[in-house]
């Protein structure tokens, strides 16, 4: 019952557990860590680094100056970020409104586009047929394509609707007494009182968005438009060397660029990973705290 | 909808929605509906503004999409309209030893994932319950859950130096052992564990906060009582947590199995290359190689409908099967 209580056995499998905890969570952070300090190290030493590595042997910058000088690498990244905030954006705003909508238990035809909206859920046609549609609607090489998929994710959208309708139905009544109109309503009153939920939403998107790498490949034809992830992709998966070196400078930079292309690789990665972490903290803040909640709701 | 009289006290009186006192006379049945009608539009107009862009985007991106796989039923011409050849791609697709290998990897890589990656995130989810300091806990869970939120080609990066037979970690702790180096990654024998192990890497940590959220939603008093009993940390992990959490496995259980033909798409084809495709191409890359690569586009449409259907059917059993077992749906 207390401290006092535990027998050495207890006190073993405390450790036990608590040691393999530590071991998941070496494994899971290590691999990363080691790309880290492999980015950072002096690209000579690099060919002899250990796996294990997680400090920099020797240091140095030149790996991120030559991945951030990298017209290819910089177009990424600008099209990256162009692409997921404005597609946030009109993910966000295009769920709240239609959650604000079907969240209206007495809305003329709800039923009806509940059932619409979950048929998409359930049945996909698969990848050529979305892909005919954007080509038929001359969307291929526009960003708009790859902005407008998925712009409203009927599982987010589901998520919206039960926090909209949590929204204290006085609170709407009154407002509406008041002469608010549907907008003001939803402007005013519900955002205001489902942050969270929105700020979860938000950032599902955000992270939606900066990992999705297949439609762009699909849609966009012009190696210019890539964002950063299939920058990645052609650079570390399909091993294509020209995709960060360049096609001429790969010549003239044969020596130096065969010496670092594990340092490139693993730079080009974080560079990937970064703008992750960097929301990292607010994902955990919100998303686990909306997911506990969620789950202990049922 | 039983919902609909009570509208009217929703509305705001002042806006003249209340049928003039000019009009004393009783109403006809038409000119009522007409009247309802005529409040509805008022009241709704507004929410139906909201509602277009999004019914808009259904409409366009999901159900044009749903019309335009009729290809899978006709031969796709680059100049003129398609011809109607009925079932002929799909009689082509089970004709063909590719179709049926890739099937075949579909079904074990989602047998797999069920039987070793399953279970990953409940042991999990026990484990950090045991853990006593809360800080410890936090910093445990939040590790783990960070490669959830990492892509399939960060995490494909990630594989390829860590499993390198030169200079990667995995190979090197081998080496401890005096076990000679292997190529993980182009090996037919080993690519199917790196895919059970990838998944496990990337989604057990996170899988396991929904059981974790479970087991927080246990009642306190029910361990307090197997305490006096004199229950040990065992059989309060058997007796309570674990019959606890029993409604949360059997749901992601069943959704599971419901997802059986998407045996993962964006893992296979990052983790893929030419040496052991033919081991690990399912449904899903076998599409985008017929279609996107080969211009294959009714054949690849046939694929890709072949698997919708069948998937639809799973989730849709599912769904009903886990609504009749533990009262909760998979939406």
């Amino acid at each position: 019952m207390n401290r006092s209580n535990r027998t050495a056995f207890e006190r073993i499998e405390q450790m036990i557990i608590v040691s393999s905890l530590l071991l998941m969570v070496v494994v899971t952070v290590q691999p990363v860590l080691n790309l880290l300090a492999i980015s950072f190290s002096d690209p000579a030493q690099v060919p002899g680094m250990s796996g294990l590595a997680i400090v920099p042997s020797g240091f140095s910058l030149d790996v991120w100056s030559l991945l951030i000088s990298h017209p290819n690498v910089q177009r990424g990244l600008l099209n990256s970020v162009f692409i997921s905030l404005s597609g946030t954006l009109l993910n966000v705003t295009f769920t709240a409104l239609m959650a604000w909508a079907l969240s209206r238990p007495d809305l003329p035809g709800r039923r009806l586009w509940f059932v619409l909206v979950l048929v998409t859920v359930v049945f996909e046609p698969g990848l050529i047929p979305d892909y005919f549609v954007v080509r038929e609607l001359g969307l291929l090489n526009s960003y708009w394509s790859v902005i407008l998929f998925k712009m409203i994710n009927a599982w987010y959208l589901i998520i919206l609707i039960r926090f909209f309708e949590e929204v204290p139905k006085e609170l709407v009544e009154a407002a509406e007494l008041d002469g608010a109109n549907a907008f003001q309503i939803l402007w005013r009153v519900v955002l205001p009182l489902t942050r969270s939920a929105l700020a979860t939403i938000t950032l599902f998107y955000l992270v939606y968005h900066w990992n999705e790498f297949l439609r762009p490949m699909i849609y966009l034809n012009d190696q210019g438009m890539w964002p950063l992830q299939v920058v990645l992709r052609q650079f570390v998966v399909e091993g294509d060397k020209a995709a960060i070196v360049g096609a001429q400078a790969m010549n003239n930079y044969e020596g130096a660029s065969q010496i670092s292309m594990r340092a490139l690789k693993a730079g080009m990665i974080i560079l990937t990973i970064a703008p992750i972490l960097a929301v990292y903290p607010l994902i955990l803040k919100f998303f686990t705290k909306g997911t506990m909640s969620g789950a202990l709701k049922g | 909808m039983a919902g609909t009289e009570q509208t009217s006290t929703g509305i705001p009186v002042k806006n003249g929605n209340v049928p003039r006192p000019s009009g004393r006379r009783r109403l006809s049945a038409g000119e009522m509906r007409r009247q309802n009608f005529g409040i509805k539009l008022r009241k709704w107009w507004p929410y139906y503004l909201m509602l277009l862009p999004g019914l808009l985007y259904f409409g366009v991106f999901h159900y044009f999409p749903i019309w335009q796989a009729k290809l899978a039923f006709e031969d796709f011409r680059i100049i003129g309209p398609n011809v109607w050849v009925g079932l002929k791609h799909f009689q082509t697709l089970f004709a063909s030893p590719v179709f049926l290998n890739v099937l075949f990897n579909t079904l074990l890589i989602s047998a797999m994932k069920i039987v070793f990656v399953f279970p990953v995130p409940i042991f999990l989810a026990l484990m950090i319950n045991e853990v006593r300091g809360s800080n410890l806990r936090r910093f445990v869970q939040s590790a783990i859950y960070l490669p959830h939120f990492l892509s399939w080609v960060v995490i494909a990066g990630v594989f390829i130096a860590a499993l390198s037979p030169s200079d990667g970690v995995v190979n090197e702790v081998r080496g401890w052992v005096g076990l000679a180096p292997e190529a993980f990654m182009t090996q037919s024998g080993s690519i199917r564990w790196v895919i059970v192990f990838s998944e496990i890497w990337r989604s057990a940590g996170w899988d396991s906060l929904l059981y974790f959220a479970a087991i927080m939603a246990i009642d306190p008093q029910l361990y307090d009582a197997a305490e006096m009993d004199g229950a040990n940390r065992w059989q309060k992990i058997i007796f309570v947590t674990l019959p606890g959490i029993t409604p949360t496995i059997a749901t992601l259980f069943i959704l599971n199995v419901g997802l059986f033909m998407s045996a993962g798409f964006d893992q296979v084809f990052n983790l893929s290359n030419d040496a052991i495709r033919d081991q690990i191409d399912i449904v899903d890359t076998y599409v985008y190689r017929l279609g996107m690569q080969s211009g294959q586009f009714s054949l690849a449409t046939a694929a890709g409908l072949f698997k919708g259907i069948i998937g639809m059917t799973l989730i849709v059993a599912a769904h009903n099967l886990s609504k009749r077992l533990t009262g909760k749906g998979v939406w």
